[in-house]
Parts: C-alpha cells; structure tokens; sequence
C-alpha cells in the first residue's frame, strides 16, 4: 500500500481517488497536505473533534432532555417546561448542577480502578463512532474490518462494567456488575452472529461497503415508482428483530435492565458514583444506545441513505438513530423487566439458536444466489 | 400443619357467642380454664402460662378456631396479662380470648408461636412494648424498638421521662462488614432501610446464594410512633380519631377510622343513623380503590422499573379519587371525617355536583380496568414474572395470620365486610373476590377484581344517598360530651381495611381515656409471610413479593 508512493499517508486504504473520508476532505480543504504526515495527523484530530462534538451534543445534551420529555410523553406528564422552549434550557441547569456536586468516592473503593471505569465504559463507546459512515461525508476511517472493530470496542465497555461493580466496593455495585458480565457474555454471541449473517449478503466487513450493499433496489412497488432500497432490515427482517433484541440486552434496557435495576439492585454498578463520574457513567450508558443505534443504522437501514441529495445524509442518519432511542425509551416505559434467570435463559436457549439458525439460513440463501 | 376447619367442631358447636357454644367451649377446655374473663365481642377464658400451646393448639384443631388475630399484652398493679384473640376464618364472629395472666416480678409465659405461627412477632412486640416473657419464643428480640433501649414503655414502672440514647457503636451495625461467609459461600445483604422497593422504611437483612434467596429477616420499627400510646392519652369523644388517619396512611384513612369508630361505638353502645353508615360506606370503598389503584402502580414499579407508564396511570386515576375525597372530608390524606356515631358533616352542596363528579368517576373505571389488563395483567414478560412466584398456600396464610387481599388471592375466603357486617355492606349487593393461585399474580388480580367490587358498592350507596329523604339526612347520632365506659370492659373489633383485618382492642378503666388501645394491623401480620414466599427464590421475586404484599409501613410499625 505505501510501497506505491514515497511518501508514507495516514490514510493508506484511499487509493488516489476522491477524498471519501472527513479527515482527507480536511487535508484537502485546509491545505495542510503539505506537511506531510503531520498535516494529516493534525487533520485527523481536527475531524475526530468534530466527530466527537457531533456524538456528544446528542448524546450528552440533547439525550437527556429528549429523554425526560419522550418519557414524559408516555407517562402522562409534562417533564421540565420552564427553562427556555420546551424547557431545553435544562440542559444548561443540569450540566452545571451534575458538574458542580461533591464528588464523593467512599473510603474503601480499589483505585484506580474505580476512576478508570467511568472512562472505559463512556470511552469505549466513543470508539465505535470511528468507523460509522455518517454520511455528508462525516466519516472518520474506514478499515477493512469495520464491522468487527465497532464490536470489539463496545464489548470493551464490560470490563468497565465489572470494573466499576467490583471497585465500588458495595454489594449492589457487584451484583449489578456480574449481572451486566453475564448478560453481554450471553448477548455478544447472537450480536455479532446476527451481524455477520449482513455481512454474508455484504460480502465485507467494511462499514462503506455495507452501506453501498444497502443502496441496490431491493423491488419496484409496480405503479408508484417507488423503489424500495435493499435495506438488509427489509432484506432480512428476521436477522433485524434478533439483532434489535440483543442489542436491547447489550445496551441494558428494558425489558433486559438487569444490571442496574433500581428496585432490585437501587442503581448497580454506578450506585457509588457521584458527580463527573457519575455523569461519565450516565453518558457511557447513552453513548452504547447511540452507538447500537448507529450499528443498527448503518448495517440494517441503509446508513445514511435517504430520499433527497446526499449531503442530508447526515440528517437521515440522526434521524434512524434518534428512532432507535426512541424505541428504547418507549420499552422502558412500557415493558416489565425479565427476571435474570429468565434473562441468561432467553439469550443462551433462545437467541442463540435462533441467530445462528439465521445464520445458517443466510449462507445457505446468499450461496445459492451466488 | 393441622386445619380443622369446616369440620364436625362447626356442627358441635352451636350458633357463635350462644350458651351452648360456651359450655362446649368450656367442656374443651376442662380444668384448663381457671377463670371467666369475658370480654364484649367473645367469651373469655383465663388459663395458666403454662397451658398456652396445649389450649390454643385444642382450641384450633378440636374447635376450629384457626385464626389468631391478635395478640395483646398489657399490665395491671398486680400481674401482667397476655390475651390470644381466636376467630375461625370460616367465621370470624366466632370469637374466644385466651387471657394468660403472670406475676408481676416473674412476667413468663408459654410462647404460642409453635402453634400459630404469627404468634412470633405479636409475641415479640408484647416483650418489647409490655415486657412479658415467652418461653420457648424462637427469637426474642425486640421488634419495634431499638435492641439496646431500656426498660418497655407500655409497663407500669416505666420511667418516661428517662432519656434514651442510642449509640450507633451499640446498636447493632446495620451495615455489617461480613459480606461473606467462606463455609455456605453466601453472601448478606442489607435490603433497605433505605431502598427503592421497600415502600417506606423497611430493613430486610438477606443472605444470598448467589443471586438466589437463603434467607429473609424483616427488621421493622423505623417508623414506630407510639400510636398506641398516644391513643391511650387521648378521649374517646374527638382525640383519638384523628389518629387512625396516620396508621395506612397511603390514602386508606377512612377504612382506618372506621375501626376505631366501630370498636368505641360498639363499647359505648352507640347507633349510628343509617344514612351516616351509607356515606361511610361510600367513603369507604373510596378509599379501598385508591389504595389499591397505589398498590397496583407501585408493584408494577417494582416489576416493571422506575420508568414505567402505568405507576403514572394509576396516580391519574387515584387523582380523581383523592379529589372527590377532598370534596366530602375537606383533607386528602389525613381526613379524620368519621365521628364517633356518624360522620362530621354531610355531603358536600351542591349535592348534584358531587353525585355527578363520582359517577363520573364510576363509568370511566371500567375502561380504566380495561387498560390496566391490557397494560399489566395481559403482559406476557409480567406474567413470567409473577405467575408461580411468592407462593403463599392457604394453610401458611392462615398460620401466619394473613388476611385481605393477601390471602384472599390465596383462597381463603375471608372478609370482614361480609363475614362479620357492619355499616351498610350487609344491604348492598357485591362479591368478595378471591384467588387460586396463591401466587404474585393472583394477588394483582385480585386487588384489580375488587377495584371493580368496590365500585359496585359505591354506584349503591349513590344511588340511595340521592333519594334519602331530605329530612332524614342525620349524619350524627347522640352521644355523650364525654365517654367513659365501665371499668374494666374489654373488646376487640375488626373492620376490613385496605390491606386487610385492621383491629383495636381496648380496656377501658373508667376514666374517658382506654387503658390499653391495641391495633392490630394486617400489614404487621401479613408482612411476617414474607421469608415464606421468597426463600429459594431470585431477588427479583423478593421484591415482587414485597410489593404484592402491599404494605404500607406506617401501619406495620404504627
């Protein structure tokens, strides 16, 4: 790959060809090429701070205000309302008051990996947005195994999990903290089982490729003239819903909030925390929603694809990952939570059957067609 | 276990409270019986503390009597006494009191709790209040007060201006380092005093296999206010009324009012004017929905987690409720409505109005009920989780003296309103509901059931508090400025509150205040049940049996 041109580039899987990705429309649009791999290391801190910023100001600011009103919404209430239109400028209230409380860390906590847990479980997260194709060019890199890497890094978030359950040094924490192991342990397998069978029909573990797999017409309503894009949600809709459940139970929502339950278990693994880590946790937490929104997004519906230009497709693709919360959000208030037995009985007997039925199911499918 | 019930003793025995019944009574007990002690609602008999397992044991397997509703201690100059109230569940004005006195230096007496084992803690609370002893008690402990307090309060000699310190290093240490025990590898856990799912200040200290249940140990007290005492400081004629109120206090004052207007109206021997009982009745079963329309949304808090739509549903309904309350007794929570002899006013004017606004309420609810089956009840994951959980079969109910909607959702068909009638419910035309499968789930179905019986009986008393005659509308019989019963009588009487058989003993002394005032509480019994339903089972199915057991904790430690 660098053996072609003399001078070694951060973005080796470019081949000459258009700039595709955000940190080569940077280089370009700056000028800062030619400084060579400076430049280029320079442009990609710059794209990944906008990537970042992007991520965060939904997750983190709008997250829990939309959260607090979509909840309000179906449990009849009105949620905050003073601050601002439609009370958004709670946002700013919550900040400084989640940011401004003593941060109590209790005497027998096992630092440093009590703090290090906040940040591996909201960093892990962050990771994943990496490798997503946000579409309007929004896309940071695009290795060969993406599908595999955004896998890889949000399973890191149960080590921060039980990290955070054991350090705490509380009863709660630990329970919630086994809980939350045992439960991404039983979930990961039909997760990435599920995944793989759309990379069957993609052919690549690239999130690019993915993405452009979905954009073939899939039928033509007769008629209307609508064509109905190859969506693998529309392609496969069994491997979808497999794939919506377990990621639920990968997330920690209901019906599958085992390891925080707050009436069993008061808050789980994050009961001991207080203050920044205690908002480090909270936004890990939504951070792995938007995340398994994204996944969702970017292998089941098309990615950024949409009606109009392609430079809305940023907005199509906020737009699916906002459906995803939504979804969850509306669970939450509408389903019972499973017991943990029922929970580990339904991932190992049930979804791990049933995602590698699929599995088989679509080899044998794509091998055929081939 | 041994039932008796239904058997040959009801044919033996004639009609409750009759000569016959008595003498048999008598025969049964033989030279056992040493003296007569009748109290006003049963014949009493007063044995040595020595027979008390052998009595009591007799008295539940040869005549039926299977239900010991309460157990009440308290102390004269010259001895202590400990009085088993027994009632048959099949009949619960069949009523016989057991009075057990001891000396005053050496206050021992047989334990009941190998016979009945509800007899645990109302014998525990005797010691710790009262002081007596019981012998062959498998744990006695103080139950309301703090293990290191001095002296029982409710005895003779107790000093009450003494001020007590409770040091934490005394006090047994809530949060016990031992997290593990290296032989059972279990590990405990302190659930509450402050948890999300104990609904009030409950401590279960639990030890746990895994994330399975070895043991359940309610720790209660937190919340203990002395009611009875306070009530002892008060008249009979306006004080003690408004304390009730504060015992369920999760909008079931008036069924708690009622059991202390029905005992002191029957030991006064007041009649209350039929349209009193009406709107008693009426406020009554108000009451009853709202606190089943709470317990049904904080048990689907429990089972369902903090975000849940229906905890919300359920508030909006009992809203509408706490409004047309507000209208008849001014007050939401703390009503304090009922007189003694009748009530404090009238419907509110316009009486179109109110009649309006609560049938209103009456033809929403069935499409509300609707909604919450199709919500809660119909859920497939809520029945997965409920059906088969907290078991509670129907003889370890009855031996652990359950009663209400917990133990009618195990089958036992008890309930005070029909089986011993007061106020107006005897005219009226409702069921009561109960429940076979003794589970979770036959508990919220059986509390949703009575929502709708409820509302059955309120649409009556509607209907006849509309054509009363207007110049029939007494809401208050005559009764003395000052009660002062006759030294020495004694009653227990009962009403069907919101969680089950809500009782007062009392012992007048002749002055205008009780000598003892004794509540007996169904949360306090039911609540007893708990270690029963969840051992074995997963924290999960622990804190769904707390919450099917809907207690409120202002009434278990009142």
């Amino acid at each position: 790959m660098s053996g072609a041109t003399a001078t070694p580039s951060l973005f080796p899987l470019q081949n000459g060809g258009d700039p595709v990705l955000l940190p080569e429309h940077i280089t370009e649009l700056t000028g800062l090429d030619q400084f060579g791999l400076a430049g280029e290391l320079l442009a990609t801190f710059v794209a990944a701070f906008i990537v970042g910023n992007f991520i965060l100001a939904m997750t983190g600011v709008a997250g829990p205000w939309a959260k607090r009103k979509i909840t309000a919404s179906f449990t009849d209430r009105i949620a905050v309302n003073h601050l601002g239109p439609g009370g958004i400028g709670i946002i700013i209230a919550d900040a400084v008051r989640l940011l401004a409380k003593e941060n109590i860390i209790p005497e027998n906590v096992d630092r440093p990996a009590y703090d290090l847990a906040p940040i591996v479980i909201a960093g892990s997260a962050m990771l994943g947005f990496a490798v997503i194709p946000m579409g309007s060019g929004i896309h940071l890199a695009d290795p060969e195994v993406g599908l595999a890497f955004v896998f890889a890094v949000a399973g890191i978030a149960s080590i921060g999990l039980v990290m955070a359950g054991y350090a705490s040094g509380n009863k709660y924490s630990l329970l919630g903290g086994l809980r939350a192991v045992a439960q991404n342990v039983a979930y990961e397998i039909p997760l990435v089982v599920t995944g793989m069978s759309v990379v069957l029909f993609a052919g690549s573990l690239q999130m690019s490729t993915i993405v452009d797999a979905q954009q073939q017409t899939l039928f033509t309503i007769p008629g209307l003239e609508w064509a109905v894009p190859a969506w693998f949600a529309l392609v496969n809709p069994f491997a979808f819903v497999l794939f919506l459940i377990a990621n639920f139970a990968e997330v920690g929502r209901n019906p599958f909030d085992m390891p925080e339950a707050p009436a069993e278990l008061i808050a789980g693994y994050q009961t001991e925390y207080s203050s920044v880590y205690f908002v480090l946790v909270y936004l890990g937490e939504f951070l792995h929603i938007f995340l398994g929104g994204a996944i969702i997004a970017t292998i089941f519906l098309g990615g950024p694809a949409g009606p109009g230009p392609d430079e809305l497709g940023i907005l199509w693709f906020t737009l699916k990952i906002w459906g995803v919360f939504f979804l969850t959000q509306w669970l939450r208030s509408a389903v019972p939570r499973v017991r943990i037995d029922q929970l580990i009985e339904i991932g190992w007997k049930g979804l791990l059957v049933l995602s590698f039925a699929n599995l088989g199911l679509t080899a044998a499918i794509v091998g055929v067609i081939a | 276990m041994s039932t008796g019930t239904e058997t040959e003793p009801e044919a033996e025995l004639a009609e409750p409270g009759s000569e016959t019944n008595e003498a048999a009574l008598e025969s049964l007990l033989g030279e056992r019986a040493i003296a007569r002690d009748d109290h006003l609602n049963a014949p009493g008999f007063v044995i040595n503390p020595n027979d008390v397992q052998d009595v009591l044991s007799d008295l539940r397997d040869e005549a039926g009597y299977d239900h010991l509703s309460c157990v009440t201690a308290q102390q004269y100059e010259d001895r202590y006494e400990s009085i088993y109230h027994m009632k048959k569940f099949a009949d619960p004005t069949d009523e016989v009191s057991i009075v057990v006195p001891t000396t005053v230096d050496d206050p021992v007496s047989q334990s009941a709790e190998p016979v009945f084992r509800t007899a645990d803690w109302h014998e525990r609370e005797a010691y710790d209040l009262v002081g007596v002893e019981y012998e062959d008690h498998p744990d006695l402990r103080r139950i309301l007060l703090p293990e290191t307090w001095q002296g029982h309060p409710l005895s003779k000699d107790y000093d009450q201006e003494k001020p007590q310190l409770v040091t934490l290093t005394e006090h047994q240490n809530p949060i016990q380092p031992d997290h593990h025990d290296a032989e059972s590898d279990t590990m405990f856990l302190n659930i509450g005093p402050h948890h999300p799912a104990t609904h009030g200040v409950l401590h279960v200290k639990t030890v746990l296999d895994g994330e399975t249940v070895a043991d359940v140990e309610p720790d209660i007290g937190y919340l203990h206010r002395c009611e009875e005492q306070m009530c002892e400081q008060g008249t009979y004629r306006h004080q003690i009324m408004p304390y009730p109120d504060r015992w369920d206090y999760v909008s079931a004052g008036l069924l708690n009012e009622w059991a202390y207007a029905r005992v002191i109206e029957d030991l006064a021997d007041i009649e209350v004017p039929e349209y009193a009982q009406i709107i008693r009745t009426m406020g009554a079963e108000l009451c009853r929905i709202a606190s089943h329309m709470l317990a049904l949304g904080t048990f689907a808090l429990d089972v369902y987690g903090e975000f849940t739509a229906t905890f919300m549903y359920t508030f909006r309904d009992r809203e509408v409720i706490q409004d047309i309350l507000e209208d008849l007794t001014g007050q939401r929570m703390m009503f304090n409505y009922f007189r003694v002899g009748g009530v404090a006013w009238d419907l509110p004017e316009p009486r179109e109005e109110f009649f309006e606004q609560t049938r209103e309420f009456l033809n929403e609810l069935p499409a509300k009920v609707g909604e919450y089956n199709d919500l809660i009840t119909g859920n497939e994951i809520f029945q997965t989780r409920c059906i088969d959980t907290g078991v509670l079969e129907p003889e370890v109910a009855k031996d652990y003296g359950c009663t209400g909607p917990v133990a009618r959702g195990s089958g036992v068909d008890y309930d005070l309103r029909r089986d011993d009638p007061y106020g107006y419910y005897e005219q009226l035309d409702w069921d009561v509901i109960t429940r076979d499968g003794a589970d979770n789930y036959a508990r919220v179905l059986c509390r949703m059931e009575e929502v709708e019986e409820s509302a059955k009986i309120i649409e009556q008393c509607l209907d006849l508090l509309e054509d009363w005659p207007e110049d029939e509308r007494d809401v208050q019989a005559n009764v003395p400025r000052t009660l002062k019963p006759d030294a020495g009588t004694e009653i227990y009487r009962a009403v069907e509150g919101a969680k089950g058989e809500l009782g007062i003993y009392i012992r007048s002394d002749g002055s205008d205040k009780p000598g003892r005032f004794k509540i007996r509480s169904p949360c306090f019994s039911n609540l007893q049940a708990l270690e029963e339903m969840s051992e074995g089972e997963y924290i999960p199915d622990l804190i769904a049996s707390l919450g099917s057991l809907d207690i409120v904790l202002g009434e278990v430690d009142r």
